[in-house]
């Protein structure tokens, strides 16, 4: 396998994995947002932002696995 | 009481500091795929593999640029880094930025729990709204609407609290992308504020103008000053000292004897010095920026310096106490591992400093840190009241809020004592347990005057000369009298010639030098603050003369039209230099204020001196000089043409014999054309000085020029007979 298959097959890895990270982020974000609303503390505009940083990361977390899963296929195909 | 201790506030900072961390999760995704976007690997293998290459390379765009998911987020590498700062010129954020600037306004959400009126005035809570939501117009608009209806004092003390954040949402979010490092840093109490959050100009391109090796020269207190220094270690009493000292470029080391016997040492540093922003002090505004931004300034090794001169025993413990810009520069101190190592820093005390993101070099210095929610030089390296991040768990840090809001009244080292003594005793009384070795009798007390760098000894060169010791009935004194700093006036006054012609007479020292018909007199007094042989003042009246030696009258018919222009030729000549000078004044009386000066009168201008009080106040546009019960002169100078300062040259008659006495002079004068002086002698004086100025026709004069210098250095010698014709 040459050096380049190999970086691009690293790339996938890493891009998968920062799928998932971003993935979680979407939990992360809506226990931030229970846990001001549970403590009355969750300012008004707290729920439009994190709605919005939600999908954000929902689509983001999309787009890296669908690179992801290019950067696999290109590897595939470029080898030998 | 601190917003940190508000258990409402607890949660919004923990939410804050979460996303911290997801916006941080989020830019290290977008730094893998541009990383991915732009590997040469990728490039390389495209021949093998075309069609796969254009998906994959699809793919990572979209991924870096796609507004609803990571947005413009291109980050990493030079190239990268431009298309992001592209993206932010046209608007376009990344999700990382967007996640920042909530995080940012849950800070200031947390900091609205102890300061309701950030989110409860209208004004305020619209500034913040704006900057938070990006609309530029509109912030512009509600902080041109603040400052209208609260003026800038009230208008930036309201927003004090939370002005770290506000600016950083401002430049998380604009579209200028010099400043974004800035925000970045701010919002993630990852390092101090690299560059102004408005402009993005780098504060290290700024301190780094503050340059110099920082000296410390001794220095005597005044008496009154002395009188107020604490007798005994206390934080009120260091700080008190520091209030005492005040912001002239001073700082203060002492000696304290702690209760189990041991001397320990106290260095006290004041905050910045009013005036230029970079004159000859480390304690300019350009020194407080460094000490803030840059590990070590010249305000922190001249400080170094005078711990240095104050000859501490090796190993001795020293405490640290400073203020503002001196809290900064005392940490500077702390965090330098060679100055740890000559002496043992056991405590560091900050008031009102910037000093997050300084680290002591010893961890057991212990480390105290006081700023007040309303001051905003402590938030200058990014971090305040609303910062979630806990970045010294081991520093004792009080933050605190009170009910006077007003910057820069609220940064004073007063209004920080005067908090400290009557709302904060909780904090007070710890500060000054952990300081208890250091409350004792103060045993020595020393204070420096700080330089960027190491001053010229005052005296070289124009004073670094030949001296003799000479005996008077009053005491020894150096000659010739060597003066480092004082200023004088002399005014010029038109008199009748026959008033004046009598008293030159058989002197060989010319008619008196005339203007319009009229002698020239000159009343000149000069305080001498600081001189070898002490401070004092003095005031000499005479007729201004040619001088020996000038040509005889010629034949008449060309008397008149010569002695014109010897006249004329006079006036370039009391211009030169006091050692080439013919031209001078004949004394017809001299005053001082220090019986050794009258004692050495004869020797140094010869003639009758009188002892009386003398005050000279000098300033650029105005004089007040008193002369005990001879005279008054006062009034504005007018403008003023600016030349050396030429001296003086005296005459006078002593058994005989013509003496010339010489002030050689240093330093800049200013030529007043049209003075608005008066001299008034004292109504019903008897004294001879005062009668002779009658009889001069001085009474109510108005000097027809002046000449004033209001720093000089002079020399003055013996007065010596001029050689016979």
């Amino acid at each position: 396998m040459s050096a380049q298959i190999a970086a691009i097959i690293a790339h996938a890895e890493v891009l998968r994995s920062d799928a998932r990270a971003l993935a979680a982020c979407t939990e992360r974000l809506r226990a931030i947002e229970a846990g001001l609303k549970a403590g009355g503390g969750a300012p008004h505009w707290l729920h439009a932002s994190v709605t919005a940083h939600l999908a954000a990361c929902a689509a983001a977390a999309a787009d890296l696995e669908t690179a992801a899963q290019r950067l696999s296929r290109y590897a595939d195909e470029a080898s030998p | 009481m601190t917003a940190e201790n508000d258990p409402a506030a607890g949660p919004l900072r923990a939410a804050a500091r979460e996303l911290v961390d997801i916006a941080l999760t989020i830019q290290d995704a977008a730094a893998h795929a541009t990383a991915a976007l732009t590997d040469d690997a990728l490039l390389r293998a495209l021949p093998h593999a075309p069609s796969a290459a254009r998906q994959t390379y699809r793919a990572l765009l979209r991924a870096t640029t796609n507004r609803q998911g990571l947005g413009c987020a291109l980050t990493g590498g030079r190239l990268a880094t431009v298309s992001a700062k592209a993206g932010a010129m046209l608007g376009a954020e990344s999700l990382a930025v967007r996640v920042l600037a909530t995080s940012l306004r849950l800070r200031v959400a947390a900091v609205a729990v102890a300061h309701p009126e950030l989110t409860g005035d209208p004004m305020l809570a619209r500034l913040i709204d704006a900057a938070a939501a990006d609309r530029d117009l509109e912030a512009v608009r509600a902080l041109r609407s603040l400052l209208k209806d609260r003026g800038a004092v009230h208008a930036l003390s309201q927003l004090a609290p939370v002005f770290g954040e506000v600016l950083a949402l401002r430049a998380l979010l604009d579209e200028n992308p010099l400043n974004d490092a800035t925000a970045w840093l701010i919002a993630t109490g990852k390092g101090f504020a690299t560059a102004d959050p408005i402009t993005g100009m780098s504060n290290r391109a700024v301190a780094v103008l503050d340059t110099g090796e920082g000296a410390a020269r001794r220095i005597e207190l005044t008496a009154a000053e002395s009188a107020r220094l604490c007798t005994r270690g206390s934080l009120l009493g260091f700080l008190g000292n520091i209030s005492t000292i005040g912001t002239t470029g001073r700082a203060l080391v002492q000696s304290v004897e702690g209760p189990d016997g041991v001397i320990r040492h106290v260095l006290q540093a004041p905050g910045m010095r009013v005036g230029r922003p970079d004159g000859e002090s480390p304690q300019d505004l350009l020194g407080a920026f460094s000490s803030a931004v840059l590990a070590s300034s010249p305000y922190s090794r001249a400080l170094a310096e005078a711990v240095a001169d104050y000859g501490l025993p090796p190993g001795a413990e020293l405490a640290l106490v400073g203020h503002s810009a001196g809290g900064a520069a005392i940490m500077n101190l702390a965090q330098d591992p060679d100055f740890c190592a000559r002496h043992t820093v056991t405590h560091a005390v900050a008031v009102g400093s910037p000093v997050d993101f300084k680290h002591p070099a010893d961890p057991r210095t212990w480390v105290a840190s006081v700023t007040n929610q309303h001051d905003i030089i402590p938030t200058l390296d990014g971090q305040g009241a609303g910062t979630c991040f806990d970045l010294h768990p081991d520093w004792y840090v009080v933050d605190y809020g009170d009910s006077t809001h007003l910057f820069p009244h609220c940064h004073s080292i007063e209004h920080y004592l005067a908090n400290i003594t009557d709302h904060l005793p909780e904090a007070r009384d710890l500060i000054d347990e952990r300081l208890t070795p250091f409350r004792g009798q103060v045993v020595r007390s020393q204070a420096y005057l700080l330089f960027d760098r190491p001053p010229d000894p005052e005296e070289f060169p124009f004073l670094t000369v030949p001296t003799r010791a000479v005996e008077s009935p009053e005491g020894t004194v150096e000659l010739p009298i060597r003066c480092r700093d004082g200023n004088a006036l002399t005014a010029y006054f038109a008199v009748r010639p026959t008033a004046a012609a009598g008293l030159l007479e058989g002197t060989g020292l010319g008619p008196a030098v005339q203007v319009a018909g009229h002698a020239l007199v000159a009343v000149h007094a000069a305080w001498n603050r600081h001189t070898s042989a002490g401070g004092y003042g003095e005031l000499h009246v005479g007729v201004v003369a040619p001088g020996p030696f000038r040509r005889r009258s010629r034949p008449p018919v060309w008397s008149d039209l010569l002695r014109r222009r010897s006249c004329l030729s006079v006036w370039p000549d009391l211009l030169r230099a006091a050692d080439l000078r013919r031209s001078g004044s004949f004394l017809v009386g001299s005053a001082v204020d220090t019986t050794i000066v009258r004692a050495l009168g004869p020797r140094l201008w010869g003639g009758e001196t009188y002892l009386t009080p003398l005050e000279l106040r000098l300033g650029t546009r105005s004089a007040h000089v008193t002369v005990g019960q001879i005279l008054t002169l006062r009034g504005r100078l007018g403008p003023g043409l600016p030349l050396s300062d030429p001296g003086l040259v005296g005459y006078t008659r002593e058994a005989g014999a013509v003496l010339r006495s010489c002030v050689r002079t240093r330093g800049q004068a200013r030529l007043h054309p049209a003075p608005s002086l008066r001299l008034v002698v004292e109504p019903q004086s008897t004294h001879p000085l005062a009668d002779q100025l009658c009889e001069l026709g001085l009474d109510g004069a108005r000097p027809l020029l002046c000449l004033s210098a209001t720093t000089r250095q002079t020399l003055r010698d013996a007065a010596v007979p001029v050689p016979p014709a």
